[in-house]
């Protein structure tokens, strides 16, 4: 089973929400709903892992750390972000970051 | 193209995995017997939704354009009869009636003449649709399309900011017609915006709309002018959705009344007398889109001040007169609030992916990530691997 990790990303808000609004008008169940999630998390792993291909480098000051159930969460503060071809900075950032061997296998959640 | 030689991967992503998704749920959406339409309107929901959270740059251009002339088009059957009534209703109008910013009267109509050509340039170019920059083109001098919005229903708003800094929106017609310039003779006719106020929903947020319609506007020597641009005002429409219908209807009926025709010019003159008066009975000019301190919200502030103070009451009443009241405030100052004010943010960045290592060697960390998306500063971003350092 895929990680579920990524529905709370811009696109998977968005599935989420339109989703939310056909239950909410009755042209689909709730069930088919979670089902379209499910491959929608399919669909997420796979063009990460295989259609994405460059590198970030950040840099920053760490604020917290916490690492529970597999998951490690940072919270990281002044940090830039380096792209080859840009560069961001944020004042603060949350990573959230689910155990990536053996991703196949892992139970998500 | 030689320009762009590091194009931004997330929209072709992101496209790709919705067809995928799409594709794949396709039969899962036929085995629970649900239509075809539902998948689509799935799929158009999910991109409006993309598209309104500007986290992706050049979504969808031309694509998008295309797919909202075709469900206009859809619409259009849907709504053709409210369209149709009030078109007959709205077009006859003689006497230009614009309120809000006095424009010049003949200026806009050149403008509009000389620009109709540009019309399918500036359609590519913005990436809006043809009906949105028409009307876009339209407006009279000194009133700028501030931005565009798109409903849940797929529909094409524009906030246009005049020039006295009053705030409309502009709906977008249903049909997408009038793209190619009926020439009529010696006269250039600006597409119809009509005034269909339906209540719009949820995401979009209005207060007041204005909805603007140019009219047939005729060039020509000597020629009457058949009407420039109305400019109705709808006050309150999302509080009290109930009374803007009334009103719309008010005015409807005051149209209706006036002129069934489409081209009698001197009902148009009693139309024009009988529209401000119901709109002058309206607040002018509402200014806000969203936001505090409008009419509706000052109700509800009474109410709560009222009821803040009922409760304050009997507290009195209840702790007697040992000053019981000031235990609250004091017992408040405890709480330790640190958490609260890191939560309370509007756009976190966040990034999702997967860690590969996590290093520490006594307060330096070093981090190895991959497959991950980044929600930065609103935008998205996504990469493969990212490597990180950082001092705790």
């Amino acid at each position: 089973m895929a990680y579920q990790l990524y529905r709370n990303t811009t696109l998977g808000n968005s599935l989420q929400e339109s989703l939310d609004e056909l239950i909410q008008t009755q042209q689909i169940t709730p069930q088919l709903a979670l089902q379209v999630l499910l491959q929608f998390d399919k669909a997420i792993n796979t063009a990460l892992a295989n259609r994405v291909r460059n590198r970030v480098n950040f840099r920053g000051s760490l604020n917290t750390y916490r690492f529970c159930d597999n998951v490690w969460t940072f919270v990281l503060n002044d940090v830039e972000f380096r792209e080859v071809t840009d560069l961001v900075k944020v004042d603060k950032v949350k990573i959230v970051a689910c155990d990536g061997k053996n991703s196949g296998s892992n139970a998500a959640e | 193209m030689a320009s762009s030689a590091n194009s931004n991967p997330v929209p072709k992503l992101y496209k790709s995995v919705i067809e995928d998704v799409i594709n794949e749920v396709r039969e899962l959406f036929l085995d629970e017997g649900v239509d075809e339409q539902v998948l689509l309107e799935l799929k158009t929901l999910w991109e409006n939704k993309l598209l309104q959270s500007k986290a992706v740059e050049g979504f969808h251009t031309e694509e998008q354009a295309a797919l909202q002339a075709a469900q206009q088009q859809q619409q259009q059957q849907q709504q053709v009869q409210q369209v149709q009534q009030v078109q007959q209703v709205t077009q006859p109008a003689q006497a230009q009636q614009v309120i809000l910013p006095p424009p010049q009267q003949q200026a806009p109509q050149q403008q509009v003449i000389v620009q109709d050509s540009k019309i399918l340039q500036h359609m590519s170019a913005t990436g809006m649709s043809a009906a949105a920059t028409a009307a876009a083109l339209a407006l009279p001098t000194g009133v700028t399309p501030y931005q565009q919005l798109i409903t849940s229903q797929g529909q094409i708003l524009q906030v246009v900011r005049a020039a006295n800094g009053a705030q409309f929106i502009i709906q977008q017609p249903q049909q997408q017609i009038l793209l190619q310039q009926q020439m009529q003779p010696g006269g250039v006719q600006a597409p119809v915006i009509q005034q269909v106020l339906t209540p719009l929903q949820g995401g979009l947020p209005q207060q007041t709309g204005v909805i603007i319609q140019p009219q047939q506007i005729v060039l020509g020597s000597g020629n009457k002018v058949q009407g420039n641009t109305q400019v109705m005002q709808a006050a309150a429409m999302a509080p009290q959705p109930g009374q803007a219908a009334a009103q719309v209807q008010q005015v409807q009926q005051a149209q209706g009344a006036a002129a069934p025709q489409v081209t009698t010019q001197p009902q148009a003159q009693q139309q024009a007398q009988a529209q401000p008066q119901p709109q002058a009975q309206q607040p002018p000019m509402m200014l806000q889109v969203d936001g505090a301190g409008d009419t509706s919200s000052e109700e509800d502030e009474d109410e709560e001040e009222e009821y803040d103070e009922d409760d304050e009451e009997e507290k009195d009443k209840d702790g007697g007169e040992d000053g019981q009241v000031e235990e609250e405030p004091l017992n408040s100052g405890d709480d330790v609030s640190d958490e609260e004010d890191q939560e309370l943010f509007d756009t976190e960045n966040v990034v999702v992916c997967q860690y590969d290592k996590i290093h520490r060697s006594k307060n330096k960390w070093k981090f190895h990530l991959k497959d991950g998306i980044m929600n930065l500063n609103g935008r998205d971003y996504v990469f493969s691997k990212a490597i990180g350092d950082a001092e705790w």
